[in-house]
C-alpha cells in the first residue's frame, strides 16, 4: 500500500511539473512573439533552472538571446541543442546564422566528422544496440539452423559493421568530454602563446566564437583551437558548452 | 659497524643535497640595457641548476613587455654538469626614459630572490625630436557616413602616417580594435594610395587603406584598428668578424624588421535600424538605392508549361541580403520557389521564379513590387513592374503531367535565401529533466543488454554438447548409463516392495547390463563379468559378487537368509558399487 502511495505521489509530481513547464513554455513563446525578448529569456531560463533539459528550450532560448543581441549566449544554447539533434536543420541554420552575425569563423568539419555527427550519441548507442541484437539473432540462427550457415555468418558482417561505425560515433561524441567545446562570452579575448599573463598575443577571438579545448593547466588557463590556430586563454573569457 | 656506515652515507647525502641547493640560483638580465626608441631589448630570467616557472612582470608605463617562452641549456665542463631554464621577455618601448623593471620575487630551488633591472631608452638617431613612437608613426580612421543604416554599405578610410626617414617594408596588418560582433563578414582592407604631407613641421609619408563595411545589427560600432607594420632598423648587436665597416654593414644587409602596433583614433558610428513604421509588406530587406526590372517569358504557352519570371535588382546597397520580391499567389497557377542566378556584374542580383498556369483562363502575370529602404531619403520606396500579359492555351488533359515533372529540376537549383533566424520550436511532446537518467545508463537497460549474450552462450553450449554427442556414440552412451541404471534400480525398488523377488532380480540384472553396456559401449550380449572386470579391475570383487548373486537368484538358487533382507542388502551393495564405478574414470 505504501509503495502504491509513493508511486502515485511520484506520478502526480511528474504530471504537475510537466503542466507547469508547459505553461512557462507557452508564456515564453508569447513573450517572444510580442517582441519582449528579455522576458522570454527569463522564462526559458526559469525552465532550465527547474531542471528541464529539452532541446526545444535551448533552441528557443537561443532565438530569444539572438533577438536580444546577446550572440554569445545564443551560440552557446544553439550548440547545446545541437548535441541532442545534430541533424536538425533549424538548429544548424540558426547556429550558422548567429556565428555569421557574430563575425566568428565556423570550423569546416571533415567528411568523417560529417558522417559521425549525422546521429547523436544516444542514436549511435541505439544503432549499436540494434547491431548487437541483430548479431546475436544471426549467431543463434547459425548455431541452431545448420542449413545455409555460411550465408548466415556472412550476414553477420552487417551488424558487426553497424557496431563498428557506432563505436566511431560514440568515440567522436566522447571527444567532446576530452576536448571540450567552449564559447567566447567576454569581449577582448586574446589567445596568447603561453599560459602566462603578459605572454605574446597570438590572435584575437571574436565574441561568440566556438572554440575547442586542446589543453589546460591548473591556474585557469585553457589552450583553445580556433580557425586552425592554438592559443592560451583564461577561462573567464569562455563558457564551456560541452556536456 | 653498520651504524657507522649508515651515518656516513646520510652525512654525504646531506652534504650533496646542501651543495646542490647552494649551487641553485636565479638571475635577471636585460640585453641591451641602452636602446633607441625604435629598438627592442630582451629580458631573461635564468633559473640555474633548478627549474622555475615564468614570472609575471609588473606593467611599466612606456614599455610593452611580452613573454616569449622558455628554453633550457645543459653544460658539461670538466665532468661537472650545470643546467639552466631561461624565460624570455621582449621589451618594446613606446617612449624615451630611464626605466626600472621590478623588483619581482622569483621562487627557485634555494628559496626566494628579488630581481630588478634597468633599461634606458633614448631618442632615435635620425629623429632628435621624437619622444614617443606615436609621434613617429600613427594612424587615423574616418568614415564616409556618420550614421549608416543596418545592411547599408559604408566606406572606411585608414591613413597610416610614417615620419620621413623611417623605413617600413610596406606590409600592413590589422591586429584588432574592430567591432567583435554585428559586422557582415570580415573587412578587406586595400592600400589605395600613398602621398607625402607636412604635419607639425615634419614630413610624413601617408599610406591610405580603404574598405567597405556593413553591419547586421543596429547600435554603436567602435573602430580603433591596431595597425601593425614592420619597421626596418639597422641591427644593433653585431658579431665582430672584422667587417664592422658601414660598407660591409650595408653590403651584408645587416638590418632587421621589427613589428610595431600604431596608435589610432577611435571612430564611433551609430548604426541606425531600418524603421518598422510604414514598412511596406513587399519590403524584402533591401537597404540602399536600387533599380528593379522584371522580364516574363515565354508569353505564349500551353496550360501546364512553365513561364519564367526574371527579376533583376541593381544599385548600391546590401544586394546579397535581398530576398526575391514575392509574386502574388493565385489558384490559377502553381508557383515555385525563386532561385538566385549568378551574374557577372558586381552591383546586381538576379532571381528567377517559375510559375505554371493551370488553365487557359490565365491572361496575365500579376504585378510584382519591390520595396527597399532608401538610405539617402531615409524612407521606403516601392517600384512595381507589370502586370505582364500572357496567352495560355487550354490543354486540360496534359496539365497534371507537366506540373509533376517540372519541380524536381527547379527545386534542386533553389538556394536557401535566409535573412533571419528560423522561428521557435513547438512545445516538446515529453518533458525531459536533467535529473532523469538517460535510457542507456539505466540498470534495466544494462540487464537487458546482457540477456541476449547469455542466451547466445546457452544456445552455444547446448548445440556444442548436442554436436559432440552426435559425433561420439561412446560418449553419448556413457551419458545414458546412469539414467538407465537409475531407471532399473527404481523398478527394482518398486517390485521389491511388492515382494516380487523374480522381478527384483530381473530389474537389477537389467540395471547391471544396461549400465555397463552404455558405460563401456558394449553390445547387449557382450556385457559379461569378464568384459566388465577387465575394464573396472579395482571393483572386480564387488562386481563379481553382484554378477554371481544376481545370476544365481535369477536362475532360482536361493540363499539361506530371508529373501526381503537379502534383496535390501543386495540393492544397497548394488547402488554403492555402481556409484563407485560412476566416480571412476574408465
Amino acid at each position: 500500500m505504501k509503495k502504491l502511495t509513493s508511486l502515485a505521489l511520484v506520478l502526480l509530481t511528474v504530471v504537475l511539473a510537466s503542466v507547469a513547464s508547459e505553461n512557462t513554455f507557452s508564456s515564453a513563446q508569447a513573450a517572444y512573439d510580442d517582441g519582449r525578448y528579455a522576458e522570454a529569456i527569463m522564462l526559458y531560463n526559469k525552465l532550465l533552472d527547474d531542471g528541464v533539459d529539452n532541446l526545444e528550450v535551448h533552441y528557443n532560448l537561443a532565438n530569444a538571446y539572438f533577438k536580444d543581441s546577446d550572440l554569445a549566449s545564443a551560440v552557446w544554447h544553439y550548440r547545446k541543442a545541437w548535441y541532442d539533434a545534430p541533424r536538425d536543420p533549424d538548429i544548424r541554420a540558426n547556429f550558422h546564422f548567429a556565428l555569421n552575425a557574430a563575425g566568428a569563423i565556423e570550423s569546416q568539419p571533415s567528411i568523417t566528422e560529417k558522417i559521425v555527427t549525422t546521429l547523436s550519441l544516444s542514436e549511435w548507442i541505439m544503432v549499436a544496440v540494434g547491431g548487437y541484437l541483430l548479431l546475436t539473432v544471426l549467431l543463434a540462427t547459425a548455431l541452431l539452423v545448420k542449413t545455409d550457415r555460411r550465408n548466415t555468418l556472412k550476414l553477420c558482417m552487417i551488424p558487426i559493421l553497424l557496431v563498428l561505425i557506432s563505436a566511431a560515433g560514440w568515440w567522436h561524441w566522447n571527444q567532446h568530454h576530452l576536448n571540450q567545446e567552449w564559447v567566447v562570452v567576454q569581449t577582448e579575448a586574446t589567445a596568447l602563446f603561453g599560459p602566462v599573463k603578459g605572454s605574446t598575443a597570438h590572435y584575437k577571438l571574436p565574441l561568440a566564437a566556438l572554440v575547442r579545448q586542446r589543453n589546460a593547466d591548473s591556474k585557469g588557463w585553457v589552450e583553445v583551437e580556433y580557425d586552425g590556430k592554438r592559443g592560451w586563454l583564461q577561462t573567464r573569457y569562455i563558457s564551456r558548452v560541452s556536456p | 659497524m653498520r651504524n657507522f656506515r649508515t651515518a656516513t652515507i646520510s652525512i654525504v647525502g646531506g652534504l650533496l643535497v646542501a651543495a646542490s641547493a647552494f649551487a641553485a640560483d636565479v638571475q635577471m638580465n636585460i640585453k641591451p640595457e641602452l636602446i633607441s626608441l625604435l629598438d627592442r631589448s630582451l629580458l631573461t630570467i635564468e633559473f640555474i641548476d633548478g627549474n622555475g616557472n615564468a614570472v609575471e612582470i609588473p606593467e611599466v608605463d612606456g614599455l610593452n613587455i611580452q613573454y616569449q617562452g622558455q628554453s633550457s641549456e645543459t653544460r658539461i665542463v670538466n665532468f661537472k654538469s650545470s643546467s639552466k631554464v631561461i624565460h624570455k621577455y621582449l621589451i618594446t618601448p613606446s617612449k624615451v626614459g630611464d626605466y626600472t623593471i621590478g623588483p619581482i620575487t622569483a621562487q627557485y630551488k634555494g628559496g626566494e630572490k628579488e630581481l630588478a633591472g634597468q633599461l634606458r631608452v633614448i631618442k632615435p638617431e635620425d629623429d632628435a625630436e621624437a619622444q614617443k613612437v606615436s609621434e613617429i608613426m600613427f594612424s587615423r580612421i574616418t568614415s564616409d557616413r556618420d550614421s549608416p543604416h543596418v545592411h547599408e554599405p559604408f566606406g572606411l578610410e585608414l591613413k597610416v602616417f610614417i615620419r620621413d626617414g623611417v623605413q617600413i617594408d610596406g606590409n600592413f596588418g590589422i591586429r584588432g580594435g574592430m567591432p567583435e560582433s554585428g559586422m557582415d563578414g570580415e573587412l578587406q582592407w586595400k592600400v589605395s594610395g600613398r602621398e607625402r604631407t607636412d604635419m607639425n613641421d615634419s614630413i610624413f609619408n601617408v599610406y591610405t587603406l580603404r574598405t567597405t563595411a556593413k553591419t547586421l545589427t543596429a547600435g554603436t560600432f567602435s573602430f580603433q584598428p591596431q595597425v601593425q607594420l614592420n619597421v626596418i632598423i639597422p641591427r644593433q648587436q653585431r658579431r665582430s668578424w672584422g667587417f664592422d665597416d658601414p660598407f660591409f654593414g650595408d653590403m651584408f644587409g645587416r638590418q632587421e624588421t621589427r613589428p610595431f602596433t600604431l596608435d589610432c583614433n577611435r571612430l564611433d558610428l551609430d548604426v541606425r535600424a531600418v524603421p518598422m513604421e510604414r514598412r511596406p509588406d513587399t519590403f524584402t530587406g533591401g537597404v540602399g538605392i536600387f533599380d528593379f526590372d522584371v522580364e516574363v517569358g515565354p508569353k505564349k504557352v500551353k496550360a501546364g508549361e512553365p513561364i519564367t519570371v526574371k527579376i533583376r535588382i541593381a544599385g548600391k546597397g546590401n544586394l546579397t541580403k535581398i530576398t526575391p520580391p514575392l509574386i502574388e499567389e493565385s489558384h490559377e497557377f502553381k508557383l515555385y520557389d525563386a532561385r538566385s542566378v549568378p551574374t557577372d556584374k558586381p552591383n546586381e542580383v538576379r532571381f528567377e521564379q517559375v510559375l505554371i498556369p493551370k488553365s487557359g483562363t490565365v491572361t496575365n502575370i500579376p504585378a510584382i513590387s519591390f520595396s527597399y529602404f532608401n538610405t539617402t531619403t531615409t524612407d521606403f520606396r516601392t517600384i512595381s513592374q507589370g502586370p505582364f500579359p500572357v496567352q495560355v492555351e487550354d490543354v486540360p488533359q496534359q496539365t497534371a503531367q507537366v506540373i509533376a515533372t517540372v519541380p524536381s529540376t527547379i527545386q534542386q537549383e533553389t538556394k536557401i535565401l535566409g535573412r533571419d533566424i528560423i522561428y521557435l520550436k513547438p512545445s516538446p511532446k515529453r518533458w525531459r529533466f536533467k535529473a532523469d537518467t538517460t535510457w542507456y545508463r539505466t540498470r534495466l537497460f544494462n540487464v537487458i543488454l546482457i540477456l541476449p549474450a547469455l542466451l547466445l552462450i546457452l544456445i552455444s553450449i547446448i548445440t556444442s554438447r548436442k554436436n559432440k554427442l552426435a559425433g561420439n556414440v561412446a560418449l553419448a552412451r556413457r551419458q545414458k548409463a546412469p539414467k538407465a541404471a537409475r531407471r532399473n534400480v527404481q523398478r527394482a525398488e518398486q517390485v521389491m516392495r511388492q515382494g516380487d523377488a523374480t522381478g527384483f532380480y530381473e530389474a537389477l540384472w537389467d540395471a547391471l547390463t544396461e549400465y555397463f553396456g552404455h558405460r563401456l559401449n558394449l553390445a547387449p550380449g557382450e556385457v559379461t563379468l569378464v568384459a566388465v572386470t577387465a575394464k573396472v579391475p579395482k571393483n572386480a570383487s564387488e562386481l563379481e559378487n553382484l554378477f554371481h548373486t544376481i545370476e544365481q537368484r535369477r536362475y532360482g538358487i536361493q540363499s539361506a537368509e530371508s529373501s526381503k533382507d537379502e534383496m535390501k542388502l543386495l540393492l544397497r551393495e548394488f547402488t554403492a558399487t555402481l556409484k563407485a564405478c560412476e566416480r571412476r574414470k574408465l
